[in-house]
């Protein structure tokens, strides 16, 4: 009997033909290496980010001989000293602080409604439209938006020039932390958008009629039923917004024109404007410590299955 | 009329004008292009239990949806004792819906979903525990309280979906379909539970379901729906045995059509034809044909045969056997005799 070709897809015939050479390859007998195999490029690059935080942790404890500009010999806990005393320091890591946590809520509190139309629209041509919003700033880099942001927001930039229509003489919209605040908050509002239209998707829109139905207005809805089921979503993309805040470094440089320094900021200049490399390390190491710290309280106080980590509670 | 127990007797029947709870009076409804329902009209009185039964795309799931304020409808208006509510939205009208997922909140126990009703038209807190105790009693769930809804079995979901709907005593129940996921066993049992509880409260209750044996089960009235239209309301038994066409006749029960689908049809009920291997196995049937067992299929409680019969242009005719111990099971390919009384014959005009 001849077997009709829309009964055996091409797709299937080139997938036989590559599951035959992976046989040959890889025989049956090596089948419980494979997801091992599959890990390796994984943990190799995490391997590789380990002896990287090794060198910088070996680093961090040695002082710069300004006479020499040689790395000590010997190891000193002074570059932490400085770190957690000189009151530069404090000023920066307070700030980049302070700045994520405002941009984490303000650009939840933008992203929650975008996503929430773009979930629930019953127009596909809304839903397009929002989509398009929402990845058009993607295909444009952090560094290139924030100059746009220069253009637009400078002392001759457009919007100084409609104000100047309206009789109102220029503001100096750049160069100061609302700047950066504003530049981060548009830059991460994409993001959040992404990581919260899931977790929305995954809420049923009957539990809304029901709530309805059960006598709940939309606010009440939204308070006892949309948010609470929103939680994972709303946490997962708070963590990845606020992680990216903290340690940015184009939007303060540029939109602060280096009087709104981040911690980012503090390091390279540490690392390539003083060459101070132990106190650079120093101050990423803080870095990354003080992240972990965040990520691990979330999940302390969340739970780790916010992120959809772990089995599905049932 | 008075029943036959109260003729003659002291005791007067307790005069209780019938009040219309639901009126639907010529709702259309169109969407994309779609006549999802056609001058729909009925009223349904304050405590029965009305389905509305067909297959699926005939409007009967649009239809429950305008009367929870889900929907307006394009023209017409909907009146719930009495208040035209179209413009009313779901959260200000007095209806407990059960969805057809059951729609439970997955982040609130058994007994806050129940509570939640309650809650959110704003009861009295301290009266709210014991309300909530006393619904999951009359479902059978008492001491489930505490439970999440994924803990809980299917059956005992649906029971929290049906407390939930009914705490807070609403003027209508609307039940979109929530035993259609289950197995049959359990939608059995919930069917009658179903029927318990609304006999209990004496709640009006809108049911929607393709299930004609849940219909004719639960209901005191049945509306049968197709291609958006009401094709007949009546009474259960009414329905069976009186269709009011084709449709209805051939979407409730298992019915034989004698002649062409053009003009005048008639039919006829499998139960109603009996077969034999002999024409004296017939006396007393109006018509008796002949025809040839194509397919005999054991039931247990019956035998369904499938009989050609060629002086009918060839048509299979069904036909169940209610007591196949009077004669042997008839093989397919044996010559038989069908046999029906003049009265069983439905006729619909066309």
């Amino acid at each position: 009997m001849r077997v009709s070709k829309s009964a055996y897809p091409l797709t299937w015939r080139i997938m036989d033909a590559l599951e035959a050479f992976a046989a040959f390859v890889w025989p049956a007998r090596f089948g419980r290496a494979i997801p091992w195999m599959m890990l390796a490029p994984a943990l190799l690059l995490v391997g590789l980010l380990v002896l990287g935080l090794w060198q910088i942790g070996d680093v961090s404890l040695r002082t710069l001989d300004t006479s020499t500009f040689l790395m000590s010999e010997a190891y000193t806990l002074a570059n932490y000293q400085r770190a957690f005393t000189e009151s530069l320091f404090a000023v920066v890591a307070w700030r980049s602080l302070a700045g994520s946590l405002i941009v984490t809520v303000v650009t939840l509190t933008l992203a929650f409604p975008y996503a929430y139309v773009m979930v629930r629209t019953s127009s596909p041509t809304i839903r397009k439209l929002l989509l398009i919003a929402l990845f058009l700033p993607f295909f444009i880099g952090q560094v290139v938006r924030a100059y746009g942001w220069l253009i637009i927001l400078g002392n001759q930039g457009m919007v100084n020039e409609a104000l100047g229509l309206v009789g109102i003489a220029p503001i100096r919209l750049l160069y100061n932390y609302w700047a950066v605040l504003f530049g981060l908050v548009q830059y991460m509002l994409p993001f959040a958008v992404l990581m919260l239209a899931p977790a929305l998707t995954a809420i049923p829109e009957e539990l809304e009629a029901a709530a309805g139905s059960l006598g709940a207005d939309w606010a009440r809805t939204f308070r006892h039923i949309v948010l609470p089921l929103a939680r994972p979503g709303l946490v997962g993309a708070g963590l990845v917004v606020m992680t990216l805040s903290l340690t940015d470094f184009a939007m303060p440089a540029i939109l602060g024109g280096g009087s709104q320094d981040f911690i980012a900021n503090a390091i390279y200049d540490q690392f390539f404007r003083t060459s101070d490399q132990g106190l650079g390390s120093t101050l990423a190491l803080l870095l990354v410590a003080a992240g972990s710290m965040l990520v691990g309280l979330v999940f302390t106080l969340f739970g780790a299955g916010t992120l959809a980590m772990g089995r599905a509670r049932r | 009329m008075m029943p036959a127990a109260l003729k003659g007797s002291a005791i007067k029947p307790k005069l209780e004008w019938p009040t219309v709870a639901v009126s639907v009076k010529s709702v259309n409804m169109v969407y994309d292009g779609v006549h999802a329902v056609r001058s729909a009209s009925f009223d349904l009185e304050t405590g029965k239990f009305l389905t509305i039964l067909g297959p699926s795309g005939s409007g009967k799931t649009t239809l429950l949806r305008l009367i929870a304020g889900f929907q307006r409808p394009t023209s017409g208006e909907i009146f719930i004792n009495g208040a035209a509510v179209s413009a009313v939205p779901p959260h200000k009208r007095s209806i407990g819906m059960v969805f057809q997922k059951l729609a439970l909140f997955p982040h609130m126990t058994a007994a806050e979903n129940v509570a939640f009703p309650l809650k959110m038209r704003r009861s009295d807190a301290r009266a709210i525990p014991a309300r909530v105790e006393r619904y999951l009693d009359m479902v059978r769930l008492g001491g489930y309280g505490t439970r999440r809804v994924h803990e809980l079995s299917g059956g005992q979901q649906q029971r929290v979906a049906i407390a939930r709907a009914l705490v807070f005593e609403p003027d209508l129940l609307l039940l979109d379909e929530p035993l259609a996921a289950l197995d049959r066993k359990l939608r059995e049992e919930m069917q009658l539970e179903f029927r318990r509880i609304q006999r209990e409260l004496g709640v009006t209750t809108i049911n929607v379901t393709h299930d004609q044996r849940e219909a004719l089960v639960v209901s005191d009235e049945i509306i049968v729906m197709d291609g958006g239209q009401i094709q007949q309301k009546a009474r259960p038994s009414e329905t069976y045995r009186t269709p009011s066409n084709a449709f209805v006749a051939n979407f409730i029960g298992v019915t034989n059509f004698l002649d062409a689908p053009d003009g005048e049809r008639r039919a006829i009920r499998a139960e109603k034809i009996r077969i034999a291997p002999t024409r004296n196995g017939l006396v007393g049937a109006d018509t008796i044909v002949e025809g040839i067992v194509a397919d005999a299929i054991f039931e247990g409680e019956r035998v369904v045969y499938e009989v050609r019969v060629a002086s009918l242009g060839d048509t299979l005719l069904r036909v169940f056997d209610h007591d196949p111990s009077a004669h042997s099971q008839l093989e397919p390919g044996s010559a038989v005799y069908l046999g029906w009384t003049a009265g069983d014959v439905l006729e619909f005009k066309p």
